[in-house]
């Protein structure tokens, strides 16, 4: 059996300090949890949002852009910016990264869907993270208003994925979502977790063992 | 009639630089020409011209992050390392652009911007816009999803199709290829380049594929072929040397080097 593959779904709001600026202690928390979840085995794709704020304060703007086009200008911009801080972080692990940008519409043609997923197991089987988001220069679906959601279903989808951590914060704690069939795990006994899980599943679970799950609503409404 | 003296008056340029203009032989990279050429093109925009760089070399750059030599066949192989490159190769450009104060931004296409409408619209207004900013876009083909450059060529001919997308008014492929020759220089000594094309006509064509022209990875037919993009848009065109990123300025300044395909002077016609 190969290896369990994880989409790991970072909001950019986690990576922020003060006056809205990427943290660098967060973001080399997040290298390290996310290097460390690959270090022990398993292959991990993260999913990130942060192209337009890091855009915006790259320009120097005093607000987030409002219109369509100045988003995707912005969005150009702190891309590059994004893979950036990426790169430097987990460089400190000595983990490389690769930067895979997507527009949503991919998954209606299967030749491209294949050829996705064969990079993405080709970077997966050199041992690269690949650092995923939306190609927002080009498309105009998601542009980051649902801070990447769908984005991170549609990934789970290509790279077959056994899981999906729908919220990591830079502590450490995260929770994990299967694509599919709806189970969940609760790692390192987060009993805090543990328990909004029950009460949002109205289950017991057990810890560090994978439980079915039955979530109320749309996964993107869990929080923790 | 000098046919370069339009060439003083262009507002908006793109600039295609191949792998051979950016790296060493042995495939690493060479900074001193990706440095001077984020020079030239952060002085060029300060001058007025509005600057699109399309760039090739994410693959290299990927091999050579990866600590591998030889460039893998496998097209799967090739998407995961020009995964890993573009990252590495936008850092490097950012870092030198950085250095002249001069923004860059991002954008990766697939070739598919042309027959997608909406794509079309999305691509074409987002670079306008960011020219508006004084940015300097820097393009590349988005390798992960689509495989085109690296199936069929150097991004000669997405250089084309973003030139007509965002109606510039010149392109400049940049690469070990320095021009168009009558004959094959490595064994007519009389050969010479071919300065002006006014008309690709299929003599032309027909000495750009014999064998010996085809004396670079890029080639000359997909260069051949990308200007034919751009005349039929009625942009000019011209393929020089890459080794000095400083070639620019000369060709800007109306210098006769290189092959330069002239556009007709009628009113332009977009063709993507």
């Amino acid at each position: 059996m190969g290896k369990e593959t994880i989409v790991v779904r970072v909001e950019i709001s986690t990576l922020l300090g003060q006056h809205g600026k990427i943290s660098p202690g967060k973001m080399d928390r997040l290298a390290k949890v996310i290097t460390n979840l690959h270090n022990s085995g398993k292959h991990v794709l993260v999913v990130t949002s942060g192209a337009i704020i890091l855009g915006a304060e790259k320009l120097k703007l005093q607000n987030l852009p409002d219109t369509l086009v100045e988003m995707q200008a912005t969005a150009a911009v702190g891309q590059a910016e994004l893979i950036r801080w990426y790169q430097r972080s987990f460089d400190e692990y000595s983990q490389i990264v690769a930067q895979v940008l997507l527009t949503s519409d991919i998954i209606g043609y299967p030749q491209r869907v294949k050829n996705t997923r064969n990079t993405f197991n080709t970077l997966l089987n050199m041992s690269i993270i690949p650092i995923i988001n939306e190609n927002d220069p080009v498309s105009s679906s998601d542009i980051e208003y649902d801070d990447n959601y769908p984005l991170a279903l549609m990934v789970a989808k290509i790279a077959q994925a056994n899981f999906i951590v729908i919220k990591m914060e830079t502590n450490g704690k995260y929770m994990i979502v299967p694509g599919g069939s709806f189970k969940a795990v609760v790692v390192d006994g987060e009993t805090e977790l543990q328990e909004k899980l029950e009460s949002i599943c109205n289950v017991m679970i057990p810890r560090d063992t994978a439980v079915e799950l039955q979530f109320p609503s749309s996964i993107g409404e869990i929080v923790f | 009639m000098d046919y370069r003296e339009v060439l003083k008056n262009k507002k908006r340029i793109v600039v295609k630089i191949g792998t051979s203009s950016l790296s060493y032989p042995n495939g690493r990279m060479n900074f001193h020409s990706i440095e001077k050429l984020a020079y030239v093109l952060s002085a060029v925009r300060r001058r007025g011209v509005q600057v699109i760089l399309v760039t090739s070399g994410a693959i290299g750059i990927g091999a050579g992050r990866l600590g591998i030599t030889r460039r893998p066949q496998e097209l799967a192989k090739k998407q995961a390392l020009a995964a890993v490159g573009q990252a590495e190769l936008m850092k490097i450009y950012q870092k030198f652009f950085d250095g002249y104060n001069q923004t860059v931004a991002q954008v990766l296409l697939t070739k598919d911007v042309v027959t997608i409408p909406v794509l079309n619209r999305n691509a074409g207004r987002t670079l306008h816009k960011l020219l508006d900013m004084d940015i300097i876009p820097i393009i590349n083909e988005n390798d992960t999803i689509a495989t085109y450059e690296i199936v069929f060529g150097d991004n000669d001919t997405l250089s084309a199709i973003v030139a007509s997308l965002v109606e510039a008014d010149l392109l400049v492929m940049l690469s070990d290829i320095d021009g168009l020759y009558s004959a094959d220089p490595r064994t007519e000594a009389t050969a010479e380049i071919i300065h002006s094309v006014l008309e690709i006509t299929p003599e032309l064509e027909q000495l750009a594929s014999g064998a010996g022209s085809s004396f670079s990875t890029g080639g000359m037919v997909t260069k051949i072929s990308a200007a034919k993009i751009c005349l039929r848009s009625r942009i000019d065109c011209i393929i020089a040397s890459g080794t000095d990123p400083a070639i620019i300025f000369d060709l800007l300044a109306g210098k006769e080097i290189g092959t330069h395909f002239v556009a007709s002077q009628k009113k332009a016609v977009r063709h993507v």
